[in-house]
């Protein structure tokens, strides 16, 4: 639930309630201030009725007035006196219909006759006023109510734009593509700080992570110097003399270590590098050319594992690094080769917006994890940073890859986001 | 021929210098900037091996020296960095070729020995060991005189040898020089001995004597008897 959704209930819902309540105050207590001036009323008229019987000794004649209506009834022995105030229905003569209305039923005694004096008066009009203001309370509910959610809907969210503005600037925040953070002027503070503080936020990761790849950056090209110094040793030494066939396959291993790591070094800088966007050799390449390039290549590995190679080839252009072209088809043949089987076989199907590469290979499917750097299966001889790197050119180049596992084969499409590029 | 290795990297120096100091070699060095520059200004060479990465200097600018003052040495600059912008700023410089640390001598030496050979280029470019001849121009080998039909990596194979005559040169080498970025792929060297194989026995066929010996599984050396 959004926080301005789950605040305008509440505020709505309080302010339905305060007013409701108001409204029901207000109705009571406007009606028993006119009851009690209707009681008062009531009890003038008796008064005057009481002083006419000393005077005069004897009843007023019973009066019909437009809101006042007198009435006597003569009673018999016995009964007590008494005084009563209620509610009745008032009879009016020239309207000709029941209104509601208020009595006072009183006794009085004239000589040795006991009388019930009942005075009605009309309530109509202290009803219709009553009503009048309740309706006018509900009204005014109404309209705040709807004022408010029309607060709500238009002014909160003009409020809350900068909010959202840097919200969507975070999640597209992209730490490879170094995209800058743009704020938005605000007036309120509570936006102004929260700008500041993604900005900085923003420049402090940015800055980290730029020291991260520059030193693994320094970090491999530093180890390059060592490296070529214990090969030219182990190339000096193998000149040097005679050397014993242990001797021999000890320096293998060690040619063998030095290769791998040289290996390792050169995936490492060369995912910085894409990482960097440091390749500037962007061109537009003919991927058809670079994959006949690259069968013909590797053709001769294929001839000695026995792996059927079978390519379906359509015009497809993509403007990228010629470099990276290369690399991301080297080691996707690569590992369909590496990780085939003999008389296996290899099929690329490459259209103008997919480039499609399947392998049959042993029967196990590959998993997200694959594609993590320095993430390889038991099996695997390789450094693990093959499938990193191609992950890499395509994120770099708005490729998408997707890996499938028809049938025992391993398949990887590379879609081409023509619109995007 | 006549060669400067600049390098600050000491051992590496040694390495490089015991390696190409064969009988008809003349090797200097220079480990730092302004050594470099004032050899180059007093001599010439027929090759100079340029380490970018020097103390006091970007290495680039001896290039832009050699420029200046007209010489036409043969250049092969040596680099810590896969970049490509440095090489072709170095190429466009003049450089002739662009070697990453770490490296093989022998890569390093076949490298030189061509850079040096297209320089001298007299329109008679052609190695000759003992029977055997290869004219660079044309890709002919020949044995006393019959040509014999090589394949590319076989052809390959025969020239680095001969830039390494009398070297051990490993597997790992050869494996690089031939197939360098694919060879990722595969780091049995089973092919590298097909190809040796197939090399060797057309040369012997053709009448030659076998110069090519294997040197304990690690490697091999081609060599006068």
């Amino acid at each position: 639930m959004k926080l301005a959704d789950r605040y305008n209930r509440v505020n709505l819902l309080t302010a339905l309630i305060v007013l409701l309540i108001t409204g029901l105050i207000y109705y009571v207590v406007i009606h028993f201030i006119f009851t009690e001036k209707l009681d008062r009323d009531l009890t003038v008229e008796e008064d005057e009725i009481k002083q006419y019987v000393a005077t005069y000794n004897k009843l007023p004649l019973p009066a019909s007035f437009l809101d006042q209506q007198v009435h006597y009834k003569l009673l018999n022995r016995g009964i007590k006196e008494s005084r009563i105030f209620k509610n009745t229905t008032f009879f009016n003569v020239k309207e000709n219909e029941s209104e509601p209305g208020r009595s006072l039923v009183t006794t009085l005694s004239q000589g040795n006759n006991l009388y019930e004096v009942n005075i009605t008066k009309s309530r109509l009009e202290a009803e219709g006023l009553v009503r009048i203001i309740l309706l006018i309370t509900l009204g005014v509910t109404c309209l705040l109510l709807l004022s408010l959610i029309l607060i709500n809907r238009l002014f909160l969210k003009r409020l809350w734009k900068p909010f959202y503005s840097i919200l969507d600037q975070m999640k597209a925040f992209n730490l490879v593509k170094m995209s800058d953070i743009e704020l938005n002027k605000t007036e309120v503070d509570e936006f102004q700080e929260l700008n500041s503080s993604a900005a900085q936020m923003a420049t402090s990761v940015r800055q980290d992570y730029k020291e991260l790849r520059n030193f693994t950056d320094n970090a491999s090209h530093e180890m390059m110097t060592p490296l070529a110094v214990i090969n030219s040793k182990l190339d000096t030494l193998l000149q040097a003399g005679p050397i014993t066939e242990k001797q021999g396959v000890l320096m293998e291993d060690i040619y063998n270590a030095i290769n791998r790591l040289t290996r390792l070094n050169q995936s490492l800088l060369l995912l910085t590098k894409i990482e960097n966007n440091l390749l500037s050799d962007v061109q537009v390449v003919d991927f058809r050319e670079v994959i006949t390039e690259k069968c013909r290549q590797f053709q001769e590995i294929l001839n000695r594992e026995n792996i059927v190679l079978s390519v379906d080839l359509q015009p497809c252009e993509i403007e990228m690094s010629r470099y990276l072209a290369d690399i991301l088809l080297n080691n996707l043949l690569g590992n369909a080769i590496k990780y085939n089987k003999t008389n296996g076989y290899i099929s690329i199907i490459l259209k103008a917006d997919s480039i499609e590469i399947t392998n049959s290979g042993k029967n196990f499917a590959l998993t997200e994890q694959h594609f993590e750097r320095f993430f390889k299966s038991a099996s695997s001889e390789g450094m693990g940073l093959g499938l990193a790197i191609i992950k890499q050119i395509c994120a770099l180049y708005n490729l998408s890859i997707r890996y499938s596992f028809p049938g025992g084969n391993h398949c990887f499409t590379l879609s081409i986001n023509r619109q995007v590029s | 021929m006549k060669i400067l290795i600049v390098e600050d990297e000491r051992p590496l120096l040694e390495s490089m210098l015991t390696y190409f100091s064969d009988v008809g070699n003349i090797c200097e060095f220079a480990s730092s900037y302004t050594l470099a520059s004032e050899k180059i200004n007093l001599y010439n060479y027929d090759c100079i091996l340029l380490d970018l990465g020097l103390p006091d200097g970007e290495g680039l600018n001896l290039l832009k020296e050699l420029k200046k003052l007209k010489k036409s040495d043969g250049v092969l600059i040596i680099s810590a960095r896969h970049s490509l912008d440095d090489k072709l700023t170095g190429l466009d410089l003049g450089a002739d070729d662009y070697l990453v640390k770490p490296f093989h001598l022998s890569e390093l030496k076949a490298r030189v020995t061509a850079i040096v050979r297209r320089k001298k280029f007299d329109g008679n470019n052609v190695i000759t060991f003992n029977e055997i001849t290869v004219d660079i121009t044309n890709m002919e080998t020949s044995v006393n005189n019959h040509p014999i039909t090589l394949t590319k990596k076989e052809y390959d194979l025969l020239i680095y040898f001969l830039s390494n005559k009398g070297k051990v040169v490993t597997k790992n080498a050869i494996a690089e020089h031939l197939w360098g970025d694919e060879m990722d792929i595969s780091d049995d060297f089973d092919f590298i001995y097909t190809h040796i194989k197939n090399l060797r026995k057309k040369i012997i066929e053709a009448g030659a004597n076998d110069y090519m010996q294997s040197v304990y599984g690690i490697g091999y050396k081609f060599a006068s008897l």
